[in-house]
């Protein structure tokens, strides 16, 4: 382990000690240490990180003890123009005094910051992730030492809530955030939620872990909003697991930080299920953009699709990595997963990895990769119709970037990704 | 004059492609210029539209009195140049609507007349697509994707419907048509003739002429005109075809 990884274990271990935890939450807890003494963190040589480079994160040591009151006039800017239900967290805890009113969510829907489930034994348990998932992935470990708070939203069965649920996470004081979020989803319930992250200030660091549980018949839309600001550090690992009939679609856009790498592990764990996995990254300078997917086909006739665009300028690295895996059982299985990507500078750089594991032999399964530059014909083809060529470019680039938002159903949700999508463009198309 | 090229050479890759090309085109005329592959029709028809690929060696060209190859393209086409593609460009994810809307804007900003809202744009891109007799769904889709060689063609010629250029060119618009999409090009060519606005139809066969009467016809070959006429020398050339030209100019 290099001296300044040694340094970073060490600093994360006395926080993880001295946050004196019990119970199983204890155990749990030095079970984790106990792993991240051992391993360090990542280094370029394994193969999960050779493209995400940690040794600029490392030299930053995030407290994750500062929770400043902040005005509801300061969370404003961060909220959309539609009606959403709000719950606010800053550096990590949930924030009563700026959410709404959790009492008002309609019946069948509750919430709960996820601190009051960790100190409970029996609701703990809910809340820790499989112990080999967990050994996989150094970052979900760290949470697991230090997770202090998050989200517990659970749908009853036969539940349906219309109005988006945004869970807006502000960090500020370069604190770190290690979020740990559960969402249950009962038989034929139905929730859509947005969760949003912002910087105020100095580096932060947010390393979330959010396992989601969806039921049979039951429907989800989720979005993730990572918007951080250029020296920030973003993880994160999704746990979903999926029953039978059941749809879950999730959208990743990405805009910020220096390092932003989004995991979802995806389970289809019943027969007819349906899973959309998509994703927008945009990144310039000398950012780092990494969406991953590990998406398991257990039963019968699953439909899977995956569309990830990524956009990148200047220097930035993207990775993508993507994984479909075909159980035997599960015969009848369409899995399609496509990655294209875009370079604005001959220095940009992409790696991508999609990958198929097949162990069923009737199905339908397709992967596909394409990065290039964009088509000096199209380019032509606008400037020939009048339009400038740097606005011929960014018409491009946005129309590129901005395919995946057509799946989304919800116009005014569309509308909003979209504008702050363009607008991010426009700022690192200068 | 409302198009003077003089002496125009150009090349590409080190290439020479044309030699010293003149022509002259007034307000309100339809020149065609036909000649077999490799004359250099294409290359006239990109070299006046700017493409990039192409370097002009000699010549100088004049629209409406300006230096039009000083001009960047999009400047050339916000001064009233208009170049139907022979292979249209699919643009996935840009509307019909938005690329018409900035452009027609482009344009009118040019002439100094306020831009066109939304509503202003649909009212105004309506009439056209009456007028060509259009698909109205055409403004909602991804420009050119999924459309068939014909659908493209005619989105070329709804876009020129939209622009109201003073010099329309026309790179083998017919190429790869059937006998239907021609007629609706040609009716779309038509029904866009004014006594002000110019025609270049750059062509291999006679098919489109027939439907839209040049008043003009010049034989590109090798880089030059070598003959000029009235709308008698496309009936002579289908007759004959381009090998008594050729042969003409290799002797000479």
């Amino acid at each position: 382990m290099s001296p300044v990884a040694k340094k970073a274990v060490d600093f994360y271990l006395a926080q993880s000690q001295a946050m004196n935890s019990q119970g199983a939450l204890g155990a749990l807890r030095q079970q984790a240490c106990a792993r991240l003494a051992a391993e360090g963190f990542p280094t370029l040589k394994d193969e999960d990180w050779q493209y995400t480079r940690l040794s600029g994160f490392l030299q930053n040591l995030f407290a994750n003890d500062q929770v400043p009151q902040l005005s509801a006039e300061q969370i404003t800017p961060y909220l959309p123009d539609f009606d959403v239900f709000k719950l606010v967290f800053v550096n990590g805890r949930f924030q009563a005094a700026l959410s709404d009113d959790v009492s008002q969510l309609p019946k069948g829907v509750s919430f709960e910051p996820s601190a009051t489930w960790l100190t409970n034994d029996e609701k703990a348990a809910n809340l820790f992730v499989d112990e080999t998932e967990m050994a996989k992935e150094p970052f979900a470990n760290l949470n697991s030492a230090l997770m202090q708070d998050g989200f517990v939203v659970q749908v009853a069965k036969n539940a349906f809530m219309e109005m988006p649920l945004l869970v807006l996470f502000v960090h500020t004081g370069g604190q770190a955030d290690h979020s740990r979020n559960l969402v249950r989803i009962g038989e034929n319930a139905e929730i859509s939620w947005i969760e949003r992250h912002v910087s105020m200030d100095a580096a932060s660091f947010c390393n979330a872990v959010t396992m989601i549980d969806v039921a049979q018949n039951a429907r989800v839309n989720q979005i993730v909003m990572q918007q951080m600001n250029d020296d920030d550090y973003y993880f994160a690992n999704q746990y979903i697991s999926q029953a039978e009939s059941s749809v879950f679609n999730t959208f990743f856009v990405s805009t910020g930080s220096q390092i932003a790498r989004h995991q979802n592990h995806l389970y289809m764990n019943g027969e007819h299920i349906e899973s959309n996995q998509n994703s927008a990254c945009l990144a310039a300078a000398k950012q780092t953009v990494d969406s991953r997917t590990h998406t398991e086909h257990n039963e019968v006739a699953g439909l899977s699709r995956q569309l990830h665009k990524f956009v990148l300028f200047d220097e930035a690295v993207g990775v993508f990595n993507g994984m479909i895996r075909v159980d035997q059982k599960a015969q009848k299985t369409d899995g399609q997963m496509d990655n294209k990507n875009l370079l604005l500078s001959d220095k940009a750089k992409m790696d991508t990895k999609p990958q198929l594991e097949i162990y069923a032999d009737d199905v339908q399964c397709s992967h596909g990769s394409a990065t290039g530059q964009i088509d000096k014909n199209q380019i032509f083809y606008l400037q020939a119709r009048g339009i400038h060529r740097e606005h011929a470019i960014r018409m491009i680039t946005e129309a590129f970037l901005l395919e995946p938002l057509e799946e989304l159903s919800k116009a005014p949700v569309r509308s909003w990704l979209m504008a702050e999508l363009s607008q991010q463009l426009q700022k690192m198309n200068g | 004059m409302l198009l003077k090229v003089e002496n125009l050479q150009a090349e590409i890759e080190d290439k020479q492609i044309l030699k010293g090309l003149s022509i002259e085109v007034k307000p309100g005329e339809v020149h065609a210029i036909m000649g077999p592959n490799g004359a250099g029709k294409s290359t006239l028809a990109s070299v006046l539209a700017g493409r990039e690929d192409y370097e002009v060696t000699a010549g100088s060209v004049e629209f409406n009195g300006e230096d039009l190859l000083d001009m960047d393209p999009e400047e050339r086409a916000r001064k009233g140049l208009f170049l139907a593609f022979q292979y249209p460009v699919e643009i996935p994810g840009v509307s019909n609507k938005l690329f018409m809307q900035t452009a027609v804007n482009a344009v009118r900003e040019e002439q100094g007349l306020p831009a066109l809202d939304m509503f202003d744009f649909d009212e105004y891109a309506k009439e056209k697509i009456e007028l060509l007799d259009m698909r109205a769904d055409l403004l909602d889709r991804s420009v050119n994707v999924g459309f068939s060689g014909g659908e493209k063609k005619r989105n070329d010629i709804f876009q020129m419907a939209l622009l109201e250029p003073k010099l329309c060119i026309m790179d083998e618009t017919d190429s790869g048509l059937d006998i239907d999409a021609l007629r609706l090009v040609a009716n779309g060519v038509n029904s866009l003739k004014t006594p002000e606005r110019s025609f270049i139809i750059v062509t291999h066969y006679q098919r489109l002429l027939d439907y839209i009467k040049p008043d003009y016809v010049h034989v590109l070959y090798n880089g030059r005109i070598v003959k000029s006429g009235g709308f008698e020398l496309v009936h002579e050339l289908e007759e004959h075809g381009y090998d008594d030209i050729i042969q003409q100019h290799q002797e000479a």
